[in-house]
């Protein structure tokens, strides 16, 4: 191979590594550009999913078969906010028993009727809700232990369903007057349970104040 | 008006009626001759017919005291005792109540306990022993001293309380499938171990009967469930002997 040959191989090779590199350099901005994009889109879509999954209230619920005071939180939703969904955990005292006791929540409700009294007071003449609470304790089951027959009792004494109606008046925070709540709202709620409501059905001999219960509590709401 | 929940065992009202009533019962039977007494049980979710049943026996004057067998609640919900308990206090006559295997569901238990006491019992009236034992061991997994033979080994004794003859009272009778019965033969031992048994009376079965059930001569007498709307008379007689009767109503 003469001077001028290798001169020649030279620059080739010289420039082919030049324009590989270049080349990959453009196809790694371009991959890193594109990976970037992917990131941002996973991320904002990760973030619109988790800030839809943000509940968008808290509550503090007193009796109702919740436990004495439960705390919980939800979700409202639907055209006007109409349907809302909880989640609770609440403490039974021990009462007579051995222990206290944890039970846990998941109500559903309705409120048809929104109406603006003021500025500023919302009143929501009717709420409906059905609610299954689970109360912790080795000796509530969801079927029949195994030493029994099957069918034996046919009681899961560990869930209950409850149904409840109320009522509920709102108070919203004027813009500039909001630090940690949109609004605050109180209610109450007349419930029964189905243990309760199937004994009424069949006895004439108890009346709505042994089988129907008060309940109440206050919602705050985030947003 | 506001419940914690079904199964709180937050008791508002009378308590430890067992005892009480016992006390009453002996009092007031201190110099009969002639004790008559009605047995029922399994009043569980019938409101209606036990709030009749307090009616039809308020309306006679013949009767002691009054014997529930057990089973006063269906699901062992707190409410479900005091319920039963306020209708019952409409007795004229003082009863007792004994434990029933839905007594048992979820923590009724500690709510039977609460309010009428400990299930394990004993009075005296007139001459005769009343035993109350709590018969519910499927209800306990076998693993409580259910039946109790260390309480009636206490019980037995005539030295504090001379009595001329017992009566047994439990909810589940032996042979059925809540009994214990790896232990009915010595449960038939024990029972004799009392002074001149006269007859059991169980409920549960939700049906009238009477069987000798060990073929020892010690009758079990089984009440129908209170929706039946029938309720037995059992008359303990000075010579230590008794007759008995099936009253609907």
């Amino acid at each position: 191979m003469n001077w001028s040959t290798f001169r020649i191989v030279f620059l080739f090779l010289f420039f082919l590594n030049q324009s590989a590199s270049f080349a990959n350099q453009r196809s790694e901005e371009k991959e890193n550009r594109y990976g970037t994009i992917i990131y941002e889109k996973h991320l904002n879509r990760s973030k619109e999913f988790w800030n839809e999954l943000m509940p968008a209230y808290s509550k503090i619920h007193f009796f109702g078969g919740m436990g004495t005071f439960s705390i919980g939180f939800g979700w409202d939703y639907g055209k006007r906010d109409q349907w809302e969904t909880d989640v609770h955990i609440g403490l039974v005292p021990r009462f007579s028993d051995k222990k206290a006791k944890a039970t846990f929540t998941i109500k559903q409700n309705l409120y048809p009727w929104k109406i603006k009294l003021s500025r500023f007071f919302i009143f929501e003449p009717l709420s409906c809700s059905i609610y299954f609470n689970t109360i912790f304790g080795d000796q509530f089951w969801t079927k029949d232990p195994d030493r029994y027959p099957k069918g034996y009792y046919q009681v899961p004494t560990r869930i209950r369903t409850h149904l409840a109606i109320g009522q509920r008046i709102s108070y919203d925070f004027c813009k500039k007057d909001r630090l940690f709540w949109k609004s605050i709202s109180f209610y109450y709620e007349i419930t029964s349970c189905d243990f309760y409501i199937i004994s009424a059905v069949q006895n004439s001999y108890l009346k709505p104040s042994d089988y129907l219960n008060l309940a109440f509590g206050v919602k705050l709401q985030f947003f | 008006m506001f419940e914690s929940h079904p199964y709180d065992v937050h008791i508002t009202g009378e308590r430890n009626i067992n005892k009480k009533n016992s006390k009453r019962i002996t009092e007031a039977c201190k110099d009969k001759e002639v004790i008559r007494f009605v047995f029922m049980g399994d009043t569980q979710r019938w409101y209606d017919e036990t709030a009749d049943f307090v009616n039809a026996i308020n309306l006679r004057d013949d009767i002691d005291f009054v014997i529930h067998g057990g089973d006063i609640s269906d699901f062992g919900a707190t409410k479900e005792f005091i319920w039963q308990r306020d209708i019952l206090n409409g007795l004229h006559v003082p009863y007792v109540v004994a434990i029933g295997n839905h007594d048992y569901l979820g923590n009724g238990e500690e709510a039977f306990r609460a309010i009428f006491g400990d299930p394990d019992f004993t009075f005296m009236a007139g001459k005769s022993k009343f035993v109350c034992l709590d018969t519910n061991a499927l209800d306990n997994d076998y693993s409580r001293d259910i039946p109790n033979f260390s309480f009636i080994e206490e019980t037995i004794t005539q030295e504090e309380n001379p009595y001329e003859n017992s009566i047994v009272i439990m909810h589940v009778p032996p042979f059925d499938r809540i009994f214990n019965n790896n232990v009915n033969k010595v449960f038939e031992y024990y029972i004799h171990q009392y002074n001149n048994p006269l007859f059991c009376l169980h409920a549960h079965t939700h049906h009238w009967s009477i069987r000798d059930l060990f073929d020892d001569g010690v009758l079990y007498y089984g009440c129908d469930a209170i929706h039946e709307r029938t309720y037995m008379i059992f008359t303990i007689n000075p010579d230590n002997t008794y007759t008995y009767e099936l009253v609907h109503f």
